[in-house]
């Protein structure tokens, strides 16, 4: 396997609380704000573009449109007859599309490729929207017919845990305020306007009503329309870069590490087959492992913040776990300690996750890669983690179907 | 001096403007007082606040009341009294003297009025109660809109102006924007300007079709004669009487109400309010429009101009730049409409800086009021998609309009044009 460093050399991502239906705005038009962005942030030329890599989950679905890859021609002339594609992995589109990246460019084919991760998904209502999500599981075996499919999963993820640890659902209440108050810090996240205090996310009431088993509405991320743009590029590309932008190399991140993990999409399945395991979902422990492994990280402790996916509380409850924070079960502990939090020894989410900064499946990937490389380079505004160094991203695809953790961070 | 705000007394709890910004208040954990002539109403505006919190939780942090029994206990320990009554000059000064004998030493009293006179409204009052006195104008609704402007009279102490200031950019998340005491404030004076003008276009094209070429795809999120249906007829009028009697510069007489919208105020075509104003909805949602001339209404006929389809086909794959291009180039008597509109806000906007706002803060004020107020994009941003200041000049001169002195730079303008595309809607 080769080891050429790849880098990510900044990015763009759009203001999730915008509602581009609302705008009658096509999804390319935020495919192109994000490149756009991206081109502006980094003082990226067209031509020096060598490929453009989409993510995206399920925009025949929800915008009648396939074949997104084809969209980006159009935004500059010097992007005629530039090799594109698209990538789905269900959440995890942007992280596999990212993966497939970094092989391209240690396989010396491409030098510098734009990534855009995208969904558009306020075309429909939430019923219809949680019905197209369906397709990321399993759908004839565990979404025909439900109405919100994902919730009801990782409620499941949540049962699972109290029974074999017991759970509080206190402490899934906190994973959503802390979520909430960062997203209060950052000027793209979807909720920063939002109300939301530990008390309501605690509490069952007329809008915080019960959406399947214990998912509250509070317990859930966002659904969202939103495109992150950013650029990955091989160690050469990356050296002449530095050089003709006048960066110390040391300071652009560079991609240390990556796990990536398949399990049976079943969730259940997946449940049986962890029956002997000390961990809820072995298969996405096995991602960050490998991660760490790659990344030559003893453990979470040589990290300075975590962007993890958090599409439900229950799932950044298994994160914590996950990710060695604690012993397996024993998530609250972290939760209690504050560990967790901005000021915390090791926090997740400071951008607010995909409960408070939003969800749009296609661009989450993408979107935790960008925070990761805004922490390390210390532009992350209000919801700076200071003097981070290295970040994890844990991205995953259906009930942590397709797993991809990533270690981000500079010298 | 003062000190810290932890609670807070609304009066008027019952209307819109109390009940949603008592309720931002109630969301950010301060302690408030609704109060309202009733009880009753009082709790309708509760409600209110709910709604917009999502949440019954902030319910905790508010009480209650009605004038006749609860002001004296609502008043005595209040760090802030914000008033949100009917905008009447007699009965807010009539509050005023109310409620003073109630109040601590160093009570913050703001009105969220924007037109009525700060100090006709605090005239009689002691100097104390003058001295704690100013403007907080809340856009609403506030969960949505950020924008608020704050200012002060002579005789406000100066320290509260800088100290509410901040309490509203840091604790309830404000875009505060500081502006001079008088009528119609910065977000106000220029938008009316530009309603007042454009009310005038419903004579010769009717209402359809001013609505059509100053639709979203200009700059906005909502057709400005639909706004004004949202707004009221009613408070149309009196905010163009109020902005004629007391404001005065190179476009004054643009102040004016066309024959027809009294016309339709003395029918109690009002608006939404009425379910009749500019439009009206016929069997199955279609829309008719009100015509000036016969005074009746007459049912959509979707007009359809090239240039306007092209542009608004561009903004819906996110080609803004392009589509202004369109803007710019086009010809016909419908494109030069849509050019004076636009230039309208341009030189009306940019020339009132010093007078509605501080000059130091260049266009930045009015730009932040626009964009967070009223969801319009920002006159810099105009400036910019319309090639920029010497273009721009080149078009305000031939429109016979006011050249400003100067075009402030705006920081960061690709950085704008990036997250513009919020305001140009593809309608």
């Amino acid at each position: 396997m080769r080891k050429d460093k790849v880098y990510i050399l900044g990015g763009y991502q759009t203001d999730f609380a915008r509602n581009w239906a609302r705008e009658n705005k096509h999804i390319s038009a935020m495919m192109r704000e994000a490149y756009e962005g991206a081109s502006y942030f980094t003082k990226i030329e067209p031509a020096q573009i060598d490929a453009a890599f989409i993510a995206n989950l399920a925009a025949e679905l929800f915008c009648t449109q396939a074949h997104l890859n084809s969209f980006v021609i159009d935004f500059n002339p010097a992007f005629s007859s530039l090799p594109t594609c698209r990538f789905e992995a269900a959440c995890a589109s942007g992280s596999v599309a990212a993966l497939a990246a970094i092989a391209y460019i240690q396989a010396e084919i491409y030098d510098l490729i734009l990534l855009i991760g995208v969904e558009q998904m306020k075309t429909v209502d939430p019923a219809k929207g949680g019905d197209f999500l369906g397709t990321a599981a399993w759908y004839e075996k565990e979404c025909a017919g439900i109405k919100f499919p994902f919730p009801k999963l990782f409620g499941k993820l949540g049962d699972e845990y109290d029974k074999r640890f017991g759970l509080d659902d206190k402490y899934l209440a906190k994973i959503a305020e802390i979520n909430y108050k960062n997203a209060r810090k950052n000027p793209n996240a979807q909720t920063r306007n939002w109300f939301m205090n530990l008390e309501h996310a605690n509490t069952l009431g007329d809008y915080n009503t019960p959406v399947s088993g214990r998912i509250k509405v509070t317990d859930c991320s966002q659904i969202t329309d939103g495109a992150v743009g950013i650029f990955l590029a091989s160690e050469k590309f990356t050296q002449e870069y530095a050089k003709r932008q006048n960066i110390n190399i040391d300071k652009i991140p560079a991609m240390l590490g990556w796990g990536h993990t398949t399990a049976s999409i079943e969730f259940a399945k997946k449940v049986a087959d962890s029956a002997d395991s000390k961990y809820v979902l072995p298969v996405t422990r096995k991602a960050i492992l490998e991660a760490f492994k790659s990344a030559n990280i003893k453990d979470c402790w040589q990290l300075d913040v975590i962007e993890t996916h958090d599409c439900f509380t229950t799932s950044e409850y298994m994160a914590i776990d996950h990710f060695g924070l604690t012993e397996p079960g024993q998530s609250y502990k972290a939760i209690e300690q504050g560990v967790i939090e901005i000021n915390g020894k090791l926090p997740i989410n400071p951008s607010g996750g995909l409960i408070g900064c939003g969800h749009p499946v296609g661009a989450t990937g993408t979107r935790q890669l960008l925070d990761a490389y805004k922490q390390v380079t210390q532009t992350a505004g209000d919801y700076q983690v200071p003097g981070a160094k290295k970040a994890a991203t844990l991205n995953i695809g259906g009930t942590a179907t397709t797993n991809v953790c990533f270690i981000v961070g500079t010298k | 001096m003062h000190k810290s705000i932890k609670k807070v007394a609304v009066l008027g709890a019952s209307g819109t403007v109390g009940s949603l910004t008592g309720g931002i208040l109630a969301q950010e954990n301060l302690q408030v007082y609704f109060l309202s002539r009733t009880f009753n109403g009082a709790e309708k505006g509760l409600a209110k606040a709910i709604a917009q919190a999502r949440s019954e939780i902030i319910s905790k942090n508010i009480i209650c009341g009605d004038y006749n029994q609860h002001l004296k206990k609502a008043l005595k320990d209040a760090d802030w009294v914000i008033e949100a009554v009917a905008e009447n000059l007699e009965i807010k000064r009539e509050l005023y003297k109310r409620i003073e004998k109630f109040l601590k030493p160093d009570t913050i009293i703001s009105s969220t009025t924007s037109s009525l006179p700060l100090d006709a409204l605090a005239q009689g009052r002691t100097e104390l109660f003058r001295k704690n006195f100013l403007s907080t104008h809340f856009y609403n609704p506030p969960g949505k809109m950020l924008a608020c402007e704050i200012a002060a009279t002579d005789r406000t102490e100066p320290h509260l102006f800088d100290f509410m200031k901040n309490f509203l950019k840091t604790k309830l998340h404000r875009e505060v924007i500081p502006v001079k005491n008088i009528a119609g404030f910065a977000g106000n004076r220029v938008a009316f300007l530009l309603f007042s003008k454009i009310t005038e276009l419903v004579t010769e094209y009717g209402a359809e079709m001013t609505d059509y070429l100053i639709g979203p795809y200009t700059g906005r999120l909502m057709p400005p004669l639909a706004t004004l249906d949202l707004v009221g007829l009613d408070i149309h009028k009196a905010i163009i009487q109020n902005l004629n009697a007391n404001t005065s510069d190179e476009l004054h007489k643009g102040f004016i109400l066309p024959g027809y919208i009294n016309k339709m105020i003395d029918n109690g075509l009002l608006g939404n309010k009425t379910k009749a104003g500019f439009y009206k909805k016929l069997e199955g949602e279609r829309l008719s429009y009100y015509d000036p001339h016969s005074g009746q209404y007459t049912p959509a006929v979707k007009p359809h101009i090239g240039f306007v389809e092209h542009a608004k086909n561009l903004i819906h794959l996110g080609m803004y730049q392009q589509a202004f291009d369109v803007i710019k180039t086009a010809t016909g008597r419908e494109a030069e409409i849509v050019r004076d509109i636009l230039c309208t806000y341009i030189s009306y906007a940019y020339n009132r800086i010093g007078e509605v706002t501080d000059h130091q803060m260049g266009i930045e004020g009015i730009d932040k009021v626009m964009s967070a107020g009223y969801h319009w994009a920002p006159p810099s941003l105009i400036v910019n998609l319309l090639g920029g200041k010497n273009e721009v000049v080149k078009m305000l001169q031939q429109k016979g309009l006011k050249v400003p002195e100067k075009f402030y730079s705006t920081k960061k303008p690709i950085l704008q044009l990036l997250n513009s595309g919020k305001y140009f809607v593809a309608r």
